[in-house]
This record gives C-alpha cells, structure tokens and sequence, in this order.
C-alpha cells in the first residue's frame, strides 16, 4: 500500500517542531547571542599546498576591537583533530594542504573589526606543487600531501580468482563511472556561541550529530577534563553527515576560553564551501562477466577516492563502498580493490549514504549494461542474481534475515510506473529492450523503431518546451520519455570493529513530564517527530504527557551517534527495552500511592489509568509527587547489532529499496528532467508515516541534485563555484511530478531488530534509475555524474 | 593601517536624486566612486563575490519621478527604467502586446529578486536574459547622459557594449517598444518564442537565451522573423544573417535546417566552466529552428482550423 496521507490515517501527526521550523519562529544555536559576545572569524589558507614560513599576528592584535589572534601555538591540547583518526590541524604550524586550512583565528568586538584583523594577519607562504588527481597522487613521482605518502586507505576484497569467470564469460561489461563531489547544502551553515561559565567550565552551542565526540575531540584539544565543557548541539538546520565532524567548534572554544567572553562564529556560504566536507568524488571501474544464461561468474571493481588532505571518516566511507560495490547480487567471484587518496583538493567526508551512492551507482549501471547484451530484461536480469533470503551479506557476513530483497524487487515490478515503461514502451527502446519479448512502441501504438530517436511521440503528463502543459497536449517531439529503475541494499549502523553503543533514558520528571532522555540529534530528520510516536503508540502517552531532551551532554546518555541510519532504529530498541521496567516501575509506585494491586493498573494518557474501564486513576504529576525520593527512571545501554565477522565495516542490518523513474529527455538541450518517481522500501514498520515519507523524497532530491546539477567544481585546488549562484541544487521545479513510496512492512518472525534505518536510502537509489531512464529514452549510457546536457543534445532527428 | 579600517568600517553615502538629470550629475560630480542604484540584486552579489567594493556614494534611482512607470499609446510601449521584472512578467498590457517580454521575465531570478531587480538593471548589465526579448522587439534605449535625454537603439548599444565596453555615466530612463502591426484580421499568423537554457530549471545563470518573434503567411511562408541569441556573459545580438536565410522561405525540412546551421554558425557564445561554446551553438540552433518549427505547425494547424 502506497504511503501517503490519507492511507496514514490517524498515524499522520504534524510534527512537534514543525510549526516553529515553518514559522521561523524556532531558534536554531546560530541565532543564538549574548550580550558583549565577539565575533570570531578563521584565517584560511590561500594556497591548496604551502609551506608556511611565518605568521605575524602583531598587527592584528594591535588593532582596537581585536581581543584574541590565536595560532598553533596557543592549542594547549592536541593540536589536531578527526572523528576516527586525528590528522587534521586545528591549525597549521608549517603546511597548508588546502584552501579550507586554518593558519589563525581572531575575536573582535564587532565582525568588521574581526574581518580586519584577519586582513592584518601577515602569513609568508612559500607554494608547493598541488596535488589535484587522485590517479596522479597515486604516481611514485607524485608530491606528496603527507610525508608518509598519498595513501590514506586501501581497502581489498577478494572471493576468487575472476580470471577463470571472465573467460568463461558469455558477455563483459567494463565501464568507468565517475561521480561528483556533492556539497551537502544545509540551509544553516556551520557555527555557533561558545560560552565560558562562572564555574570555568565552558558551554558549546554548536551542531553536531554526536555531542559525546564533540566533547572529546574539544577536551583532547583544550587540554582539559572531558567533564569541563557541555556541548549542546540540537536542534540543527541540516547536517547530512557534513556536521558530524568539528569544524567550527576548536576555534570558537579557545577564543572564549582566551578571552573569557562569549564567541559567536558563524560560516559564510562562501567559508562553509571552501572550508566544509563534501563527498568523496569517485572513480570506480567496474568489469563485469555472466554467462550466456545471464549468471553472474566474476565481478572486478578498483574503486579510487579523492580524500582531499585530512582523514576524518575517509577510511570508513571507503570501507562502505568496497561492501556496496558488491550490493545485493550473488557471484561466482569478486576482486575489489580500492583505494581513498590524500590530495590538496577540499575535504570530503560523511556524507548521507556514505559511500553508497557512487558504488551502487555503478554496480547498477552494470546490472542494465549485461541485461541490454544478454538481451533480458534489466529487472529480470536483477532477479536471476540477487542474494537469497538466507544468504549471506556482501563481504559473506552472516546478516539479519529478511525478505527484502525480494519484496522490493516484486513490489517494482508490479508498480504502475515501471510497467508503463515497459509493457507499453517508454519512448525511445534501447537495443535489447524488444527482445525480451515486451513490445517497444509509443503510446500511439505507431510500432517498434529501434534505438532512441526515432521513437517518441509521447504523450507527457507535464512536459512541453516550458515543461508544463496541461495533461493530454501531446509533448513536442524532441521530448523522449523513458523509464528506469534501480536497485539498493543499504547496510545500517557502523559496523564490525567501530564502537557503536545504543541507549536512552525514561524518567517521570518532577512536574509530572516523562522524559524521554537520548543522545540523539535533530537535524530535520524528525528524529523529535519519531521518538513522540513511538511513545505515544507503544506506551500508550499522551503527547502533552512527554517531553523529548536530546542534544545536550550535560543531560543526555551516550546513546552513540546520529549517523548511519541508525537513530530511529535504536531508539525503537530502547523503547522496547525499557518498555517493561519502566511501565512496571510507574505502576508499582501508583500501586503503592493508590493502595490498589498493580494489576488492576496500566499506564496511559493522562496518568495511570484502571486496567479495565480506563478511567484516569493518578494523574502523572500526582505520581511524581508520590515519587519525590525515589523518581520513577529507567535506563538502557546495548550496541547496535553486528554482524559476528572480523571484517571491519561489515553490516549486519540492511534496508532494501527499489526506485523506478520516468524521465524525459530534451533534445533540444540534452536537459534531463525528473517527471515521476516511485520508491519501495523494505525497512520494517514504519515508526512515522510523515518521517518516513519525508526522508525518502528529501533522500531523493539530494539523489537528484547528484543526477542533474550538483559539482562543488574545483581547478588547481580551488574551488570554482564558491556560492549557491554556481553550485546548484535542486529547487521546487526540479522536485515536481508524481512521488509515491510503497513502504514493505513485513518482517520475520521472530525478528528482534525492528524498524531499519531509512535516513539515507533515498538518496541512493535515484541516480542509476535516472541513467537507466535515460537509456530508455535515447539510447545513450551514462557514466558520469552530473549527466553532461552535451551527451544527450541532437542536431537533427526531433521534427 | 587606520585609513583602511576607516574605510572598511564606513557603509556608503547613499543618494536620491529626484530626476534623471540630477542623477547624471551626481555622477559625473562623483566619477567611478559613485555608482548608480536600483534594485541592486546585481551589486549585492558583486559585492558579496568580492569582485567589486561597495562604492562611496550610491546613487539611488528609485526616487526618480516616472521612472516605475508603463505607459502606452497607439505607437509605442515606455517602459520606465525602474520597473521591476516582476511587473514586466505579470503588468496586463506587457503581457498582451509583447508576451516574448513577459516570457523573459518570467524565467529571470526569482520572485524575491525579481520584485527587487529592473528591467533597466537588466539591459545595462549587457548580458540581461531580457536583452534578446528586447532586440527582437526592436527596442530603443532613452538615457540621460548629458543635459537633455537622448535615444538610441538597443541593438546599436549593445554592438557597440560588445566590441568595446564603456563605463556606464549616462542613465538608462525608459526602453520604448513599437507596437507590434495589428493583424488580426488577416490570415498571417504572429509568433513568438522565448527559452532560457541554464544547468536547473529555475532561479539559475543563463547558459543560452533564444528570442524570436516573427509571422508565417497565409501561404505558409516567413514573412517575418527576428531573432536574437545571448546567455551567459555573451553580449547579446540579433542574428541578422539566420533571419535573412529564413525570411521568405517556407520552413520545411530543407530550409529549417539551414536556419539552423546558419543560427549555430552566427550565434557566438563565450563559454565558460560549465558549458562549451558548442554545446550553447547546439542549444540555441536547435531552440531557434525548433520554435519555427512549431510555429510553421500551429499556423497550418490555424489555417486549417
């Protein structure tokens, strides 16, 4: 059943912090100010690559208004800092590695007076040649970023020899697919206040998407007790994986703590391009062999990273692409190989779908590419080799057992849009398509033309040369429409060998509140959203009875990250978890104040109410009081469920979707436009209906800036579109047409695991069902991200 | 060291002269420290870009009297300086007696932008996507750059703007449209065509802009046809010799294709980092022989009908 409004029913909730977000009337920690605050701003590097001879910061400090110009010497603490290897200088002391690396900071009364002082900062650069191609980087006579070379990782999985598979092959495929580096483009850019207590310790209002390693990383590099500073880091105007790591939280820490005032820093879109992560440009050759039956024997991948200069989660985004290149199919052997390349080009890291997307992008295009030379149909094609219901995962890990591969690949196939690009034809049949028996005919029934041009006359619902005549105008000929599909196995969670702990706190406040108390982050996400329905579903609340406190580490348990689509899915654990001790604590401590047995008690909306008729018995705010000495609480601590392998980064619970898309292509322009899309996910019961809906089209729209129009673009280690006037993403008219998601609910029996994460499998599946559409539409193959107008554009052919 | 801070610190004198005279002298009183001001959506990202300073006097227009006006007669359209092209996409008479201008302003910026930004901030950009609506309107240009107003037309500017730039001292007051030929009554069929090639679909630079107004006989010929191409940072023209090619012609298979090649081969766009020069040769032959095309198709359609 599709999700949507109407089949949600009563389960449709508008969001707790939905009201304030449409408004404006919300708070983010950037709006945030205190009276006789500084402003801090960060001197970057002018060079990708340079050796530092000197800084002088007397100038600057001498200028009325200036408070504080640190450099790499005034770092009492560790004068680095990343998530899982610390290589990155909070600031420079002899190199710079790219146009994003801090050489000084400085706070002033006023952001001018700051702006100035960063003017009158005198750095002496001595420029070293610029790494700039990773394949380059990886040349024995390549500078080097780091003395110990340009490697930060390879990551190589092998099954078997491929060679015997390749020449027993019926049919290889071999292409090379290169994928953009893609800027997350939250609408808040990175900042913050940072706030020096009277008791000494140090207060940080600052986004991230794991306020316990915010608080590390800040304690390693001030030198002092992780216990010192409080990190408050919720709610967020969109991270995406790109906040997880500092970026400007060093700097506004040791500011304050220099100057003992408050600081607010606060990127610019221009700061946060040249100084922010995007993801990891890749490319991935893949040569691929089956049998004449269309079996799968051997599967080479050599997959090459553009890190940029500094570690943070390169190796782990690595890692997930080696297991996603691999995916959801079966072979007689694989040889992956890949590396991820230190250069002075911008930082990439975490990025929703962490690696995902450019390795199924390519597996995909793979899959469509042997279908069209064996002659079968994609979809079918897939079939034939997806993993079994009992098989094991990717990297051959045991993996927690669903259906889902094959429940999305059945529920695409019978889904209204891929079978309007097939049964009838989508304009434009590329070679292959009519022989697996499906006539490849316009709608006008004007009969098979082979590839691409000569096909279309097609009766677009929304297209026209302006892209919006009304349904029923017969699109003009240099229109084609085709339709794709792809599909996605997206692992969950961090993995074997990374710590991945899980948790949450129940707790019946003094005023009568249940707290829901968790670590978690909100970015948007409608992570508040999720945690309110569950527990008004499954504890029976009200939800005035609840208050949701996430975001700060003075309150909150270490529930792990907000990262890899896991939140949802442990808190779901959470709740179950201290479902039974919690209910039972609240009714125990009502069975004593009311003097009933407890079993002629349940809790529910209001108070504890009578087991039987319902009626209110002890309201919450009187069960607190009865409870003053002796709170009602409850706690857990788990990890998220791994997979029993010694292969660092191997998943062990997956999301399964399928995405088909109809696309129509221009060929006037070679513009691609995206008209109707359709997503199935098998991820288990969906906790929030709008939650759920909203992270598959939001996912989708990332996917489709991916596609189309997004490439932080960059020459010499500069960054060319340095705004959002240059990088493009996105906006309403590129999100039009018809969107329809067709969650699968179904689980085991006897499943423990739940609801699986679906915070970044949206933003997979997109781009190779937009290529494969393509395909259908003009007969031409993609394998380059964002799909190039020029490739598509036809002098002659459309009238 | 103070001097700088000094003039970093200072935020410009900003002036509002009541007339386009007194506007004129205000900046010849101020040379390149004065700059003139109207919606300034293009400044702001100049200066945000840092590829020009914020001046030492802004020389607001906005208080000059009429300059936000429209006004029609039986001849010709006066199209104030100072309208903003969010009136030029949505004012009743724009739309019906040049719809090609309405059509630009509707695919220029955004809402916001385009309630703030003018149609004379537009042309003297000399690369505004409206320029090609206006060439093939046959626009002229009234400044006042001396005592007494004078009139050009924009074609002859922009020419001139595209050999050799000059820094702007006159301002630009009105852009005056003949009105098209009432022919209503005859069996010709009026068409015309505006398209906007960028890498998204809304609120983006242009790659290639495309006008054409013309009107296919009741014979089926082109009896009339303009054309005029720009985008990006291409000075935009009329292209005389595609028009010659086609005029006259019945645009069948054979002639489309050569006003195609001939566009392609005329139209001569700078290309930049994300596009070529012949991917925008491409885009705009095929727009151009694509719209003549259609409306070769809908005045048979006419005719038939």
């Amino acid at each position: 059943m599709l999700l949507n409004r109407t089949t949600s029913g009563s389960r449709w909730r508008t969001r707790p912090d939905g009201p304030g977000k449409v408004t404006g009337g919300l708070s983010y920690l950037t709006d945030l100010s205190l009276p006789g605050m500084l402003h801090g701003l960060v001197l970057r590097s002018p060079h990708p690559h340079a050796a530092i001879v000197s800084i002088d910061a007397s100038k600057a400090m001498a200028l009325p208004g200036v408070l504080a110009v640190l450099t790499y010497a005034d770092v009492p603490g560790l004068n680095r800092f990343g998530i899982a290897r610390p290589d990155q200088p909070v600031f420079c002391e002899d190199r710079v590695r790219y146009i994003g690396d801090a050489v000084a900071a400085v706070a002033a009364e006023t952001p001018e007076i700051a702006v100035l002082a960063l003017r009158a900062i005198e750095v002496a650069y001595e420029p070293l040649p610029v790494v700039d191609d990773p394949e380059r980087a990886l040349l024995p006579d390549s500078p080097l970023v780091h003395p110990e070379g340009n490697v930060l990782h390879r990551n190589d999985y092998r099954t078997a020899d491929v060679a015997p598979g390749f020449a027993a092959a019926a049919h290889i495929v071999e292409e090379t697919y290169v994928t953009p580096r893609q800027m997350h483009t939250y609408m808040e850019t990175e900042g913050g206040l940072f706030v020096p207590e009277a008791d000494g310790r140090l207060a940080v209002y600052s986004a991230t998407q794991h306020g316990f390693m915010d608080r590390m990383q800040l304690a390693r590099i001030l030198g002092r007790p992780e216990a010192d500073i409080r990190v408050v880091s919720s709610p967020i105007g969109g991270s995406f994986g790109g906040k997880d790591e500092l970026n400007v939280q060093p700097y506004g820490a040791l500011l304050a703590l220099a100057t003992g005032k408050p600081v607010k820093v606060h990127h610019s879109r221009w700061e946060s391009v040249r100084a922010g992560l995007k993801r990891h440009p890749m490319k991935i050759r893949m040569k691929t062999g089956v049998d004449a039956n269309g079996r799968l024997l051997a599967h080479e991948v050599e997959i090459v990273a553009d890190k940029g200069p500094y570690a943070t989660l390169g190796a782990e985004v690595l890692n997930f692409a080696v297991e996603h290149v691999i995916g959801p199919y079966r072979y007689d052997a694989v040889d992956v190989k890949s590396v991820n390349v230190y250069t002075n080009n911008g930082m990439s890291g975490e990025f929703r779908g962490f690696g995902g997307n450019q390795a199924i992008f390519a597996l995909e295009g793979q899959m469509d590419r042997l279908a069209d030379k064996l002659g079968m149909d994609p979809w079918a094609f897939r079939r034939l080799n997806l993993r079994k219901t009992d098989d094991a995962g990717p990297l051959g890990q045991p993996i927690a057992v669903t259906a889902g591969a094959s429940q999305v690949w059945e529920a695409l196939a019978e889904s209204e849009l891929w079978r309007s690009g097939t049964g009838r034809g989508s304009a434009g049949s590329g070679p292959g398509i009519g022989a697996t028996g499906g006539k490849s005919a316009g709608h006008d029934g004007s009969g098979e033309e082979g590839i691409g041009l000569a096909a279309a006359r097609v009766e677009a619902k929304t297209a026209s040369d302006r892209g919006q005549a009304t349904a029923g105008t017969p699109a003009p000929p240099w229109i084609r429409r085709g339709v794709g599909a792809s599909f996605v196995m997206h692992g969950a969670g961090l993995g074997v060998g990374i710590p991945d702990p899980a948790g949450g706190r129940l707790r019946l406040a003094a005023d009568g509140k249940i707290d829901a108390v968790f670590g978690y982050e909100e970015f948007g996400q409608g992570l508040i959203a999720s945690l309110e329905q569950m527990l008004i579903e499954q504890f029976g609340f009200a939800a005035e009875d609840v208050r949701i406190v996430i975001g700060d580490t003075d309150v909150v348990p270490d529930s792990g990250s907000s990262t890899a689509s896991r939140s949802t899915s442990m808190m779901w654990q959470s709740l179950r978890r201290l479902r039974g001790p919690f209910a039972g604590k609240l009714i125990a401590a009502a069975s004593a104040a009311l003097a009933m047995p407890a079993d002629r008690l349940r809790v529910g909306a209001g108070g504890i109410r009578d087991a039987d008729g319902g009626e209110l018995l002890l309201p919450y705010a009187a069960l607190a009081a009865a409870t003053a000495k002796a709170p009602v609480i409850a706690e857990t601590r788990f990890e998220f469920p791994r997979s029993p392998v010694d292969r660092v980064g191997a998943h062990f619970l997956y999301t399964y979707s399928a995405v088909a898309v109809a696309v129509e292509v221009n060929l006037l322009t070679g513009r691609v436009r995206v008209a109707d899309q359709y997503h199935t996910v098998a991820a288990g019961p969906v906790v929030n209906p709008q939650g759920f809906l909203g992270q598959i089209e939001g996912g989708s729209g990332m996917a489709l800036g991916f596609s189309l129009t997004e490439d932080a673009v960059m020459s010499g280690g500069h960054y060319l579109t340095e705004n959002l006037d240059t990088y493009l993403i996105p906006t309403v008219a590129e999100l039009g047409g018809t969107f329809e998601v067709e969650p699968i609910e179904t689980l085991p029996e006897g499943d423990e695991y739940g609801p699986r994460g679906i915070g970044e499998v949206g933003s997979v599946g997109l781009a190779p069902a937009i290529a494969s559409a393509v395909y259908r539409a003009v007969g031409k193959r993609v394998n380059r991200l964002p799909i190039d107008p020029a490739l598509l554009q036809e002098t002659d052919g459309w009238y | 060291m103070a001097m700088e801070q000094d003039e970093i610190l200072r935020t410009p004198a900003v002036w509002h002269p009541g007339d386009a005279r007194e506007a004129w002298r205000l900046k010849e009183a101020f040379g390149p420290a004065g700059v003139y001001v109207a919606g300034g959506t293009l400044l702001r990202t100049q200066w945000e870009a840092g590829v020009a300073e914020p001046p030492a006097h802004l020389i607001d227009l906005t208080a000059i009297a009429g300059a936000g006006e429209v006004e029609m007669d039986g001849e010709e359209a006066a199209l104030g300086a100072l309208v903003p092209l969010s009136v030029c996409r949505s004012h009743p008479a724009i739309l019906a007696r040049y719809p090609l201008l309405a059509e630009a302003a509707r695919v220029i910026a955004a809402p916001s932008v385009r309630n703030l930004a003018t149609i004379g901030g537009n042309v003297v950009s000399r690369v505004g996507d409206a320029l090609p609506a206006l060439l093939a309107l046959s626009a002229q240009l009234v400044w006042q750059a001396g005592p007494e107003p004078h009139a050009c037309s924009l074609a002859d500017w922009l020419e001139r703007e595209r050999r050799a730039p000059t820094p702007a001292s006159g301002v630009l007051v009105q852009i005056r449209l003949p009105v098209p030929p009432d022919d209503t009554t005859s069996n010709a069929a009026r068409f015309f065509a505006y398209h906007k090639v960028g890498r998204r679909e809304a609120f983006m630079p242009s790659l290639v802009t495309v006008a054409l107004t013309g009107r296919i006989g009741a014979d089926g010929a082109v009896e009339e046809i303009r054309v005029a191409a720009g985008g990006g940072q291409t000075v935009p023209y009329r292209l005389d010799a595609s028009e010659a090619a086609l005029r006259g012609q019945t645009p069948d298979g054979k002639t489309l294709a050569a006003f195609q090649a001939c566009v392609e081969e005329e139209y001569e766009p700078k290309p930049d980092l994300f596009a070529t020069e012949a991917y925008r040769k491409r885009a705009a032959a095929n727009l151009a022989a694509a719209a003549v095309w259609q409306a070769a198709r809908d005045a048979a359609a006419g005719r038939k009908g």
